[in-house]
């Protein structure tokens, strides 16, 4: 007995050593200043060849830059990086498409990422591989609790901040950053919606493995649980859309990822995506009195956002970017704020994936 | 310590290397002097009147005026073209965010290579980024003109008086005057 005793004490001490030891890793890579604040997966030369079985693409094709900093990253840079980020490898190929997808971006290859607005990339994972690698689109979508997710969007910030140099407080200049700037990656919920997923929206055939991506300011719910009327669901996201803080006049943007219930309703009711786009692209007009008010008004500019009523707060309808994704449990939904200076691509790429 | 473990910053070397400023003059007079102006509130009315005094106290020519649409891109080629044939100095502005006061040092790096003096105008808020973009483009040490933070809520009135205090530094950073450029 006393013996059985001595052999478990002895295996759980030489396991404490071990895990000292990987808690000495993990703090050697927080002393280099490689990580974003939370732990990071020690990467170790094998790993990375694990990650970098699984793309076809060379080591050092280079797949994302910042010209005006001179900075590149390429393939193998990126694989380091999603090890760090705790990437299994199979996730490795919708890394790379989400930066195929983000260098799209005008925001992205300017000087995006070390805006004052500090944006987040947002990353939308159409097609099966959804559910091969287990990329949440139903309940609490946005995170947390979910490996692909969190991880695919982390390995994107890792790769701004350890590749191309760009840090808080130095390169980077966010005054106040996005909560979860680094966490938005979601699929979307293509088994409830009752629309095209966005890939096949802008041009992909459907069913592909695909991502879209733009930058972020933020997002911000609407909950209407209270209607069952379309024309006074849209008239809840337009007040949202319109509000004054987000114009940075004559620019403002948004998009909706939109929970299942409110997509089914304004389906139901007749409304396409296009419908619902060009609906609120009409009607999304802040005045020039508001404006005014707010310290805002356009001052006689003007410009083809600008008529007789106001500044128009979509760009264009098309620019109104539309996701569903989110469990069908309670009609909600969020409106998220598009980095409104340069437009969203409006492309997705396709995943690569090694099978 | 721990010589397994692969660092995630290292990658091909970067290819910097330093700009050589361009020649400067002793003074300004008959100088055609273009004015490169983001889309930041206030940066266009800001370096109209910087050219405007150029004009009146220090004998400029002509000045020519462009702006560049996107705060987030480097100047656009064709822009960069029309100052470098059109213009004996540039004044670039207003730097007052992370990404633009980034892109205007290096728009007036990009200057300096072809041949043009530059001053490149920043808020003091944007100390850190405005200097990390000059190292990192291999000129550490740039100089460009610092004024005070904010600019795009600033009246007429305060904007003129802000560019009244600047003009004798960007005035000197545009021509021989500058202990830290050389002729």
């Amino acid at each position: 007995m006393a013996q059985a005793d001595g052999a478990v004490a002895t295996e759980v001490a030489a396991d404490e050593e071990r895990l000292a030891y990987a808690r000495a890793a993990i703090e050697y890579a927080y002393q280099q200043g490689w990580t974003d604040g939370l732990p990071v997966v020690p990467v170790t030369r094998p790993m990375v060849e694990e990650f970098l079985a699984q793309t076809a693409r060379p080591a050092d094709e280079v797949i994302a830059a910042v010209r005006h900093l001179n900075r590149e990253c390429t393939v193998e840079q990126a694989a380091v990086n999603a090890a760090l980020a705790g990437c299994r490898p199979e996730y490795f190929p919708v890394v790379l498409a989400a930066w195929d997808a983000l260098m799209r971006e005008k925001a992205v290859v300017g000087g995006g990422w070390q805006s004052t607005s500090g944006p987040a990339p947002l990353i939308v994972v159409n097609g099966p591989i959804r559910h091969r690698l287990g990329i949440n689109c139903t309940g609490g979508v946005f995170g947390p609790g979910f490996r692909a997710n969190a991880t695919i969007a982390r390995a994107i910030g890792l790769v701004v901040r350890n590749v191309f140099g760009i840090r808080p407080q130095e390169l980077e200049q966010a005054t106040q950053g996005v909560p979860g700037r680094w966490t938005l990656c979601i699929g979307e919920n293509e088994e409830e919606s009752p629309w095209e997923p966005l890939a096949a929206e802008v041009g992909l055939p459907a069913g592909t493995d695909a991502v879209c991506a733009t930058l972020l300011r933020t997002c911000e719910f609407v909950d209407n649980r209270h209607t069952q009327n379309p024309e006074e669901l849209l008239t809840d996201f337009a007040d949202t859309i319109s509000r004054t803080g987000a114009a940075i006049v004559p620019y403002s943007s948004a998009g909706l990822v939109l929970g299942v219930e409110h997509a089914q309703l304004l389906a139901a009711s007749g409304f396409t995506k296009r419908d619902v786009q060009q609906w609120l692209y009409e009607r999304c007009v802040r005045s020039h009195a508001d404006l005014e008010r707010a310290g805002k008004g356009l001052g006689g500019r003007t410009g083809p956002r600008i008529d007789e009523y106001g500044l128009h707060m979509l760009p264009s309808p098309e620019q109104l970017m539309i996701v569903v994704a989110g469990a069908r449990n309670a009609a909600m939904s969020m409106v998220v704020r598009p980095f409104g200076f340069a437009g969203w691509s409006r492309t997705a790429v396709r995943i690569e994936s090694r099978e | 310590m721990f010589p397994a473990m692969v660092d995630p910053t290292a990658g091909p070397a970067t290819r910097a290397s330093a700009t050589a400023l361009a020649a400067r003059k002793p003074d300004l007079r008959g100088s055609r002097v273009g004015l490169l102006a983001n889309v930041k509130r206030n940066a266009e009315q800001f370096l109209d009147e910087v050219g405007a005094l150029l004009r009146r106290e220090h004998g400029a020519a002509e000045v020519v005026r462009r702006k560049k649409m996107s705060i987030t891109d480097p100047v656009p080629p064709e822009i960069l073209g029309e100052l470098v044939a059109e213009c004996d100095v540039v004044v670039v502005g207003v730097g007052d965010c992370g990404s633009c006061s980034a892109s205007a040092v290096a728009d007036g790096l990009a200057l300096e290579a072809a041949g043009v003096p530059a001053a490149v105008v920043c808020t003091e808020a944007f100390k850190v980024s405005a200097d990390a973009m000059a190292a990192l483009q291999g000129t550490p040490g740039y100089h460009y003109v610092r004024i005070p933070h904010p600019v795009a809520p600033l009246t007429a009135g305060e904007l003129r008086e802000r560019a009244a205090t600047a003009l004798p530094e960007i005035v000197a950073t545009l021509t021989t005057a500058h202990p830290g450029i050389a002729a």
